[in-house]
């Protein structure tokens, strides 16, 4: 179970707030979406969540399974089970995405007690997975991410989520910079994954993706605050309604 | 207006030291005439300084506070097994091998059997036999020319390379310069490579050190290379864990029509280097790649220079160099491609790019072009970063710790640059002596 409880965030070196007291719950099992406007924190809940290091948690705190991650390095977290979907991907000239694949899934395998996979093993894993999400394996030869489409790059995140089998999930903005098709194939990618053990995070900023992954609860982040919460009939009403009125409750 | 130099104390010991060896040191009447000639040009020269253009980074007359005495007749017992410890990585290759110690051809160390079309012979021998036409060498800037005479003054062997036309080598050959019994001593050596038409050869040079022999030391090497119509040639310089040494290298290279030269230098675990190539396209459509990589901590100095004469048209030159510093290691490039106005369709590109571990390291890049020839194509390019923040932070997102997050990425930096060696087994070994090197610094 994800728990966050009264999470005041800023950036590192500035004193504006971003997140100024966020409280969530996501059980095991459950895929919930955070919804709500540019500029009004989700990405920074993303990143804080992973552990990035140019923000600063003021007040409140991030249980995973009971035990809080706020202490952890990235890595760590990673090891334990969170997984952030980017909403930019990175390029990492001269690692080939094969070897990073393999890395990092032996990375964790190793901090979870399990054996690493061989290469045969992990090239089996791997073309399995790749075809699934309709990737070429002779992509991954080449550099991570470089010289791949926007929606080549989000197809890649989820390949590293299912290789790294992790089971709390956080997507942000997946769904940007995807055409219909591509859309189906990351939300097949992600619902495959859909399971009692794992928990999901999916943010996005259109009610699209929704139809495709759908949630068990939706909740508008706004101005730094979870605003309301409701079932998967929310993200329908803010798709007519937009987010205008969270801006009068805001005020 | 003749302005009176000031001799420095390794200046006078240079000029005036030359009396006192000059009956030790190999060639006939006629060698010993054009020895004595180069010491007088070095005398009006002096040591390159900061005020020379091209020695604007490395000021040598300020560093070299002495002149350590020349190596000669080299008297150490070094052992075949000494050589390949010194070779590191490079050890492993098994090919054919002409071995230096101390600035001398040591015949029971090297191994040259079995090559053919290839004649391979020590320079020493040459010169007694009278090639005082192989001291001959020269450059263009005054810093380079006092070097180069002080290598001619001073020789005492190389390698003469002759490899016939038509001649095809799958191993690389080596020519391996070996410091050896801890003796804080001067080398100067002196290679001369011609490949004749349509040979295909990889030669590598390599300057290492018998390890816990490692002693101050003063190298001034020079290497000429003649490449002949459709040639291909791989050439290699590496230059690693030679300690506190001041290294100074020269290499002057003329490429025959439809050449293809690719040459790589490697320098870490070096206090001062300064490694100069000069190319010069002497027939048309020759394509040349000259790449490097660079890997300095401590205060350690490692200049590269270049100068690159387009002089025939359609001329290919490529080159990329990568560097990476740390605590207070200072990196130098300089890269001067000359487009002359003959060299129509020349296609010339150039990077540098220094890969910065620390915030008390320097890079200094300086690429220039001089453009005369109007139907070309020419780029360069200079960067000198930090490892990216971000990028880490994803890699560790992905799980993958601190320290083995750094050497991916430094690894991967410095590969791209490594990658450019064709011969497998020679970039095998120097990504994993990279490896090893960086290793101490993740
Ligand atoms: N690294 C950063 N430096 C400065 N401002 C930032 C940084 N990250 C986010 N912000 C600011 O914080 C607010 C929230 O941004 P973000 O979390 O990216 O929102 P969202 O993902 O909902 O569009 C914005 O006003 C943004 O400009
Ligand atoms: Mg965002």
């Amino acid at each position: 179970m994800l728990e966050i409880k009264n999470l005041h965030v800023k950036i590192a070196d500035e004193d504006a707030e971003i997140l100024k007291g966020i409280d969530l719950v996501v059980p095991r099992g459950e895929v919930h979406a955070i919804m709500g406007p540019n500029g009004s924190g989700k990405s920074t809940l993303a990143y804080v969540l992973a552990g990035r290091e140019d923000y600063e948690v003021t007040d409140g705190d991030i249980l995973w399974n009971g035990e809080s991650i706020l202490g952890m390095e990235p890595d760590e977290r990673a090891a334990k089970g969170v997984f952030l979907a980017f909403q930019y991907p990175m390029e990492i000239p001269g690692v080939a995405g094969l070897t990073f694949l393999r890395t990092a899934a032996n990375a964790v395998r190793k901090k979870r007690g399990h054996e690493e996979l061989t290469t045969p093993a992990f090239m089996k894993l791997v073309k399995e997975r790749a075809a699934s999400l309709n990737i070429d394996v002779e992509m991954l030869k080449r550099p991570v991410n470089v010289g791949f489409s926007g929606g080549e790059k989000k197809r890649s995140e989820i390949l590293q989520m299912a290789m790294l089998e992790p089971s709390l999930c956080v997507l942000d903005e997946t769904d940007s910079g995807l055409d219909i098709d591509a859309l189906r194939i990351v939300a097949d990618g992600v619902n495959a994954l859909r399971g009692p053990d794992r928990a999901m995070l999916v943010i996005t900023h259109y009610q699209r993706l929704l139809n495709h992954i759908v949630p068990d609860k939706v909740h508008v982040l706004a101005y730094g605050k979870i605003r309301r919460s409701g079932g998967k009939e929310l993200a329908l009403e803010l798709e007519k309604s937009g987010y205008a009125e969270f801006q009068k409750d805001a005020a | 207006m003749n302005v009176a130099v000031m001799k420095t104390r390794a200046e006078v010991a240079l000029t005036e030291g030359f009396a006192g060896v000059a009956d030790a040191l190999p060639g006939s009447d006629e060698v010993r005439q054009a020895r004595t000639a180069a010491i007088g040009r070095f005398a009006a020269h002096g040591l390159p300084h900061r005020r020379i253009e091209e020695w604007k980074y490395t000021d040598l007359r300020g560093v070299m506070k002495d002149a350590l005495p020349l190596a000669v007749g080299d008297q150490t017992k070094t052992t075949i097994a000494d050589v390949i410890v010194a070779m590191g990585a490079l050890g492993r290759i098994d090919a054919p091998r002409l071995v230096l110690v101390n600035g001398t051809y040591r015949r029971e160390l090297s191994n040259l059997d079995g090559i053919s079309g290839v004649v391979v012979t020590p320079l020493s021998a040459a010169l007694q036999a009278g090639a005082s036409a192989s001291l001959s060498l020269d450059e263009e800037d005054r810093g380079s020319q006092a070097l180069l005479a002080l290598n001619a003054a001073y020789v005492t062997d190389g390698a003469v390379i002759d490899v016939a036309a038509g001649t095809k080598l799958a191993e690389p050959l080596l020519v391996v310069h070996v410091r050896a019994g801890g003796i804080a001593q001067r080398t100067v050596s002196r290679s001369q490579i011609r490949v004749g038409d349509g040979a295909q050869v990889t030669i590598v040079e390599m300057f290492v050190a018998v390890p816990g022999s490692i002693a101050d030391g003063q190298t001034n090497a020079a290497s000429e290379v003649v490449v002949g119509a459709n040639a291909e040639v791989g050439h290699v310089k590496v230059a690693m864990d030679l300690g506190q040494v001041i290294h100074l290298a020269n290499w002057l290279v003329e490429l025959g029509t439809d050449s293809n030269y690719r040459a790589f230098q490697y320098t870490s675990g070096v206090g001062l280097a300064r490694n100069q190539v000069r190319t010069t396209f002497k027939g048309e459509n020759a394509k040349l790649d000259i790449s490097g990589a660079f890997l300095a901590r401590n205060s350690e100095h490692i200049d590269t220079t270049l100068f690159v004469d387009h002089a025939t048209p359609g001329g290919e030159s490529r080159e990329l160099f990568k560097g990476v510093l740390d605590g207070e290691a200072r990196g130098i490039f300089q890269g001067k491609v000359i487009v002359r106005r003959d060299a129509q369709k020349t296609d010339g590109k150039q990077m540098a790019q220094a890969l910065m571990l620390s915030e008390t390291a320097e890079f200094d890049s300086k690429p220039e072009l001089e453009i005369y020839a109007d139907d070309v194509v020419c780029g360069h390019g200079s960067t000198s970063a930090a490892l990216d923040g971000e990028l880490l932070f994803y890699l560790r997102a992905r799980g993958i710790p601190l320290k083995e997050a750094r050497a991916l990425l430094i690894q991967s930096f410095i590969g791209e640059a490594i990658d450019k060696i064709d011969n497998v087994a020679v970039r095998e070994a120097l990504m994993s002596e990279a490896e090893t090197w960086l290793a101490a610094s993740i």
